[in-house]
C-alpha cells in the first residue's frame, strides 16, 4: 500500500514537471484535460473535431513554450468560453487569424496562398496546428513539396481538376532528379506563384510541354516535323505532346521509355496494339521482354514520326526492316537469313523501289509490308508451303490483278539462287558466268591474232 | 562484171531492204542497250544518271518494252521472210551453217598463226557473218520470248508455270549481256575497226562492194559470179580448192556453173 502511494506519488511528480519544465504556465492545466485521447467536439454540421494535443508532439515543436492562450486568446485557467462552429474548416480558419498576431510579414509563396491569387489557404493546412516547425529547405522541391505533397487540385475552366499532388518517390526514380522544380516550372520560385487560368486539362498538358524544349530542342524540333504536330492545326487537340508519352514527374530515361512505347501508343492506336501484341515482334517485346524485338518507335521513330500511309513512307519500309534484318549477328540468333533485303533490292521490285526513291517518285512498289503484313507480321512457315503459296498469292492479286493462284512461285523465296533452291536459275546463271568470260576471251583472241597477221603480212 | 581495174569496181550486195532492216535492227538494238543495261547494272552511278536522265525507270522500261517489241516484229518478218524466199526458191540458204564454217574458222587461225598462207577462201557469208547472224536471230527469239514473259508474268502464268519467270528473268539479263559484248567486240571489231574495212565497212549501209574485198572475203562468191575458179581469182596455187570442194555442202564446179546475177544470190 505504502509502495502504490510512492509510486503514484512519483509519477505525477514527474508529470508535474515535465509540463512545468516544457510548456507555459497555463498549459499543464489545458492538457490535463486536452491531453486525453478521444476528446473530441460535435460541430454544429455533424462533423467531429479532435481537442486532443499530443503533449509531446507540442512540446517539440516551435511553439513548445507558448501558453495556450498566446494563440487561443481568450482561454484561460479561469475562462473557457464556449464557442460553436459549423465546420471544422470554419474552425481552422478563425484559428489561423491568430498566427497572423506575431507572423504579420507574408513573403513569397505566403502572399500568394493566404488572401492572395490562389486564396483560401489557411496556415495551419500547412503549417498544422500544435506541431508547428520552422521550416529550414535544404532544396526547392521540398518546400514545394510541402503543399504539393498534400491533395490539392488545379482547377480548370471546364470544371475539371488535376491532382497537384506530387509523389517524392517519383521524383526520385527519375530521371530529371537532380533539377529543381523551377527549371522545369520556371515561372515558379518561393518567391512567386502566379496565378494561371486553363480552360481544361489538355490546354494545361500542351502549355506544360512547352517547357521540354528549353534543354531537349533537338527532340523538339523533330517532333515539328512529325505527323502529330499537324494534327491539332486540324482540330485534334489529343495529338500528343511530350508530356503525353513521356509523362511529367516520373520521367525514365530514353532506354527505359523504349519498353513503354507500345502501351503508351496504344493510347491512341489501340488497334494497332492489339495487332502488334500478338505478331512475332510485339510478342516478343511484350511476352518475352526481349529487347531486340521492335518496339513501336524502332519503325516509327520516337520524334519525328511520319505519317506511314505516304508513298515516302511506304519507300523506306526496307530500309526500316533492313536496320535489324541486315544484321547478320542480329538475324544469326533468330536462325534468320540476313540477306532478305539485300535480295529484295535485287529483285524487280527493290530495283524499281531504289530507283524511285532516287528520283523523289512517289509511287508505289511491294515492299516488306505488303508481304508480310505491317502489325501483325508472323513468323513465316516454311518458305515453299501451300499455305504461304495461297497466302501470297492473294498478296501478289493486290496490283497483278489479273495474277493467277499460282503466280506466287513466281518469286524466289529471299534467298540467292542455289543449286537446291531455283535450280534453273542457277544454272542458267552459272552457265553463262563461264560462257560468257570464255567467249570474250576468246573473240579478243581471234581480234589480236587477226592484227598480228595483218601486221606480219605487211 | 568484169572491170580491167578491179579496184573500182563495186558489186550489189545488198539491196533496200536490207539496208534498211539493218539500220532498224541496229537503232532498236542500240536503245534496248541504252534502257537495258542500266537496269541490269542498276547499282551503278553511271546506270542511274542513264535512267534518271531519260526520266525515270518507268519511262526506261516503257522505252525497252516498246524497242523490245520493235526487235520481235524485225525479227520475225526477216524470219518469215527469209524462210518463204528460201521455200520458194527465191534466195539460197546462204546462211545455214555447215561443217565448212567450223573449218574456215579454223583455217584463218592457222593462217594467222602463219601455219597457213593464205586465209580461208569463204562464200557469199563467211563464218563470222553466219555465227554473228544466228546470234542475232537465235538471241532475238530469246529475248523476245523471256522479255514478254518478263513483261507480262501473270498472264504468262496462266499458261505455264509461274516459276518459268525467274528463269526469264535470267535467261534474259544473261543473255542480253551476251549479246552485247558480241556486238560490242566482236562486231564493231569487223565492222569499224578491223583494219581491213577501217573506219567503217560501208557495205551495210550503201549495198555495195568493191572487186577487191570481194577477192579477199569472198572469193567463192567472186568466183561463181564470174564464172572463174577461186585460183583465177585469188592467183593463188590450188591447194585450198580441192579441201573446199569436200566439205562444201555445194560443190565448187556447181558453184562456179551457177553464175547467177548477185542480187538473186544469196538472199537474206
Amino acid at each position: 500500500m505504502r509502495l502504490r502511494v510512492i509510486i503514484s506519488l512519483g509519477v505525477f511528480l514527474w508529470c508535474s514537471w515535465l509540463f512545468v519544465d516544457a510548456y507555459g504556465e497555463d498549459a499543464p492545466l489545458c492538457l490535463g484535460c486536452h491531453g486525453t485521447k478521444g476528446m473530441s467536439k460535435t460541430l454544429s454540421k455533424g462533423e467531429e473535431l479532435s481537442l486532443y494535443v499530443d503533449p509531446v508532439q507540442m512540446r517539440e515543436s516551435a511553439h513548445g513554450d507558448f501558453d495556450c492562450s498566446v494563440c487561443h486568446q481568450g482561454f484561460s485557467a479561469e475562462d473557457h468560453p464556449e464557442k460553436t462552429f459549423s465546420s471544422k474548416r470554419g474552425y481552422s480558419k478563425l484559428f489561423s487569424g491568430a498566427c497572423t498576431n506575431c507572423h504579420t510579414d507574408f513573403k513569397g509563396i505566403h502572399s500568394v496562398l493566404i488572401g492572395g491569387e490562389v486564396g483560401g489557404v489557411v496556415c495551419t493546412d500547412c503549417h498544422t496546428a500544435h506541431n508547428v516547425k520552422p521550416f529550414k529547405f535544404s532544396q526547392e522541391s521540398q518546400y514545394c513539396l510541402v503543399c504539393h505533397s498534400q491533395g490539392i487540385h488545379l482547377n480548370f475552366g471546364d470544371g475539371a481538376q488535376l491532382p497537384l499532388q506530387v509523389d517524392p518517390a517519383h521524383i526520385e526514380q527519375s530521371i530529371h532528379r537532380d533539377l529543381t522544380c523551377s527549371d522545369c516550372h520556371s515561372d515558379f520560385s518561393p518567391q512567386a506563384h502566379p496565378q494561371r487560368n486553363f480552360k481544361s486539362k489538355r490546354d494545361y498538358t500542351v502549355a506544360s510541354s512547352q517547357v521540354c524544349k528549353t534543354c531537349h530542342f533537338e527532340q523538339y524540333t523533330e517532333t515539328l516535323e512529325s505527323v502529330h504536330s499537324r494534327l491539332p492545326a486540324q482540330g485534334n487537340e489529343d495529338a500528343p505532346v511530350c508530356l503525353d508519352c513521356h509523362g511529367s514527374h516520373a520521367i525514365v530515361p530514353a532506354r527505359e521509355t523504349k519498353a513503354l512505347t507500345p502501351p503508351i501508343c496504344a493510347k491512341c492506336h489501340e488497334d494497332k496494339y492489339s495487332a502488334y501484341k500478338k505478331s512475332v515482334h510485339g510478342a516478343a517485346r511484350i511476352s518475352e521482354h526481349n529487347a531486340d524485338a521492335p518496339t513501336c518507335s524502332d519503325c516509327h521513330l520516337a520524334h519525328k514520326i511520319s505519317d506511314p500511309r505516304t508513298a515516302e513512307f511506304h519507300l523506306l519500309v526496307p530500309e526500316i526492316c533492313g536496320r535489324c534484318h541486315s544484321e547478320e549477328k542480329l538475324m544469326k540468333k533468330y536462325g534468320i537469313s540476313s540477306s532478305v533485303v539485300k535480295t529484295y533490292n535485287q529483285d524487280f521490285h527493290g530495283i524499281t523501289l531504289g530507283l524511285y526513291k532516287q528520283k523523289g517518285e512517289s509511287k508505289r512498289v511491294a515492299v516488306c509490308t505488303d508481304c508480310h503484313g505491317i502489325h501483325d507480321i508472323a513468323k513465316p512457315p516454311s518458305p515453299n508451303s501451300p499455305e504461304v503459296h495461297a497466302y501470297l498469292a492473294k498478296k501478289c492479286q493486290a496490283c497483278h490483278l489479273n495474277a493467277p493462284d499460282n503466280f506466287s512461285a513466281s518469286w524466289i523465296p529471299h534467298y540467292e539462287a542455289s543449286f537446291g533452291r531455283a535450280p534453273v536459275v542457277f544454272a542458267i546463271n552459272l552457265l553463262y558466268k563461264i560462257f560468257i568470260p570464255l567467249m570474250v576471251v576468246g573473240l579478243f583472241l581471234q581480234i589480236l591474232l587477226h592484227i598480228w597477221r595483218l601486221v606480219i603480212k605487211r | 562484171m568484169k572491170n580491167e581495174k578491179p579496184e573500182k569496181t563495186y558489186i550489189r550486195r545488198f539491196g533496200p531492204y536490207r539496208i534498211v532492216e539493218h539500220w532498224l535492227n541496229a537503232i532498236v538494238f542500240a536503245i534496248l542497250v541504252l534502257t537495258g543495261l542500266p537496269q541490269k547494272f542498276h547499282s551503278y552511278d553511271l546506270s542511274q544518271w542513264v535512267i534518271m536522265a531519260l526520266g525515270g525507270i518507268d519511262t526506261v522500261r516503257l522505252i525497252h518494252r516498246f524497242s523490245g517489241l520493235c526487235l520481235v516484229m524485225v525479227t520475225l518478218q526477216h524470219m518469215l521472210g527469209g524462210m518463204f524466199g528460201v521455200l520458194l526458191g527465191k534466195w539460197k540458204p546462204a546462211m545455214l551453217i555447215f561443217k565448212k564454217d567450223f573449218t574456215d574458222n579454223l583455217d584463218n587461225l592457222k593462217y594467222y598463226l602463219k601455219m597457213r598462207n593464205h586465209p580461208a577462201y569463204c562464200d557469199r557469208y563467211d563464218y563470222r557473218q553466219k555465227f554473228e547472224y544466228w546470234g542475232v536471230i537465235v538471241g532475238g527469239i530469246l529475248m523476245g520470248a523471256t522479255g514478254l514473259t518478263l513483261w507480262f508474268p501473270a498472264l504468262v502464268s496462266r499458261f505455264v508455270p509461274a516459276a518459268v519467270i525467274p528463269d526469264a528473268r535470267a535467261l534474259h539479263t544473261n543473255e542480253a549481256l551476251l549479246a552485247f559484248l558480241v556486238i560490242i567486240i566482236w562486231h564493231i571489231y569487223n565492222a569499224v575497226f578491223s583494219p581491213e574495212v577501217f573506219p567503217l565497212d560501208t557495205v551495210i549501209f550503201t549495198g555495195k562492194i568493191s572487186r577487191e574485198r570481194m577477192v579477199h572475203e569472198h572469193p567463192l562468191e567472186l568466183a561463181r559470179i564470174e564464172g572463174k575458179t577461186v585460183e583465177e581469182i585469188t592467183g593463188r596455187q590450188p591447194e585450198y580448192v580441192q579441201y573446199a570442194e569436200t566439205v562444201s555442202p555445194l560443190s565448187l564446179k556447181e558453184m562456179s556453173k551457177s553464175a547467177v546475177s548477185p542480187e538473186s544470190t544469196g538472199h537474206p
